[in-house]
């Protein structure tokens, strides 16, 4: 078990997911960014948000084979990362306001998923 | 009827490869799209081959205008992974290093935005006044682009009464300078209504749309991550962010000169204030745990995830760099925007593709 992680809440489901967003957009907090690492053959996701210099962490297990859903109808700003990691990871995010389809840094020769 | 067009990614205005698809009607934006990818290299893949330590020195090749404030931030999140405080001097060295980045950065981000609006001679003085600090930069860490100054555990270099001396002489030469360049940046007509309620972005609009930088405190939003708990050293130094209230290209550029300022002063008050001493501290051991650092770069908040797991080498590395936070605010702002005020618009955001592709 690893310890030193940081602090973060954990959501169960994408619907949690999404009403939680949307607690904090509403609360006033702006979106930083969002990590993903490989876990249990899924993925782990840890969503960060600010609010006068101040972190709010959401950490979130994505099971494997599971379309995780997109926060970019909540926080547009949200796409692009979403995107990365569907070049980078090859996951496929459902509800993402633009989707570039794996391509928004890697070409069709490019390697796939190369951090999966 | 409309028309799509590409804007980049090889542009005169363009110092790096970024796409737009720019939708068009007439001559007025009504859709824009951004495309990346022209520049990716995969770092975060990459120090999966590299110790700790070396990452230091991939992170600061991330940019070649901010490459000590990568460097910079990586080594303070690792510390953070180690619990270890570093000595005062060398907090003290990240400072000066980190701000003598910010004053070249905003005055080559000046040179540029002159050239994009046809100021041909003002963008060869902001560069020829830049040279001054990169002169500096270059005779303290022996690199004019990468100055590989932090290391975890403190500084790698000290700062003799030699570099004191010629910071303090840059201060003096190229503050005045820049007081003859904001005459004409803020000042003159012709730049004036070429930027005045351009592009304007609301308050709530910019906090919402993730904006970082001086294009968020453009418009009003007062937040710098240098008045942060993580970086409180410039507590010690008298730190207020540069904010203006108007949200648009004109408020974006005053918040940039702003800064310029700013900078100066707070270099001085770090080199009044720097204590003698060490400048590290042993680190043992590999690093286990999570942590976050941000730092606020010259065009905005950086954040750097690291995780260790007890190896030399890390498990993931993550940055979210600040042009990346920016490109989304285009889709917000190009709308409505003719077509020749494009080059301009996009500037504002003083883009950094290789940071956002990283």
């Amino acid at each position: 078990m690893l310890e030193n992680t940081i602090e973060a809440t954990e959501i169960k489901n994408g619907a949690e997911l999404l009403k939680t967003v949307e607690g904090l957009k509403n609360d006033g907090y702006r979106y930083a960014t969002m990590i993903c690492l490989k876990a249990n053959d899924g993925h782990d996701f840890i969503y960060i948000f600010d609010k006068d210099y101040k972190l709010k962490n959401l950490r979130y297990f994505v099971k494997p084979g599971e379309k995780p859903k997109s926060v970019s109808g909540i926080y547009l700003c949200a796409l692009l990362i979403e995107n990365e990691y569907q070049d980078l990871f090859g996951l496929t995010f459902e509800g993402l306001a633009i989707d570039f389809k794996g391509h928004l840094y890697l070409t069709p020769n490019s390697p796939k998923a190369p951090l999966a | 009827m409309t028309t799509v067009i590409p804007f980049g990614p090889q542009h005169p205005v363009l110092p790096e490869p970024v796409s737009l698809k720019l939708e068009i009607d007439n001559d007025v934006v009504v859709g824009a799209l951004p495309s990346l990818g022209y520049v990716h290299r995969g770092l975060e893949k990459f120090i999966d081959t590299k110790d700790y330590n070396q990452t230091t020195y991939i992170c600061e090749r991330i940019c070649g205008i901010c490459s000590a404030l990568h460097g910079i931030t990586y080594t303070m999140a690792v510390e953070k992974l180690f619990d270890v405080e570093i000595p005062e001097r060398a907090q003290y060295i990240r400072v000066i290093i980190g701000e003598l980045n910010r004053v070249h950065s905003h005055l080559l981000w000046l040179g540029l935005f002159a050239d994009g609006f046809g100021f041909e001679s003002l963008f060869y003085e902001c560069w020829k006044y830049r040279e001054t600090v990169l002169d500096v930069l270059e005779r303290i860490t022996g690199n004019r682009v990468i100055h590989s100054i932090s290391k975890v555990g403190g500084a790698s270099k000290d700062l003799t009464k030699e570099h004191i001396d010629l910071i303090l002489k840059m201060c003096d030469t190229v503050e005045p300078q820049v007081k003859d360049l904001e005459k004409v940046f803020v000042n003159n007509y012709s730049v004036k209504q070429r930027l005045v309620g351009l592009a304007t972005m609301s308050k709530q609009l910019a906090y919402e749309a993730g904006t970082a930088g001086p294009t968020l405190r453009g418009s009003g939003n007062s937040i710098d991550l240098r008045e942060s708990a993580d970086w409180d050293i410039y507590k010690d130094l008298g730190f207020k962010p540069a904010v203006e209230k108007d949200g648009d290209c004109y408020a974006r550029t005053k918040v940039r000169i702003t800064e310029l300022y700013d900078s100066f002063k707070l270099l001085r008050n770090a080199i009044s204030k720097m204590p003698n001493g060490e400048i590290t501290t042993p680190i043992k051991g590999f690093p286990t745990g999570e942590a976050i650092m941000r730092t606020e770069q010259p065009r905005g908040e950086v954040v750097y995830y690291v995780k260790g797991k007890g190896t030399k080498n890390l498990e993931r590395l993550k940055i979210r760099t600040p042009t990346f936070a920016n490109i989304p605010s285009l889709l917000l702002t190009l709308p409505g925007i003719k077509l020749a005020d494009v080059p301009i618009v996009v500037l504002t955001i003083d883009p950094c593709i290789s940071c956002t592709e990283r």
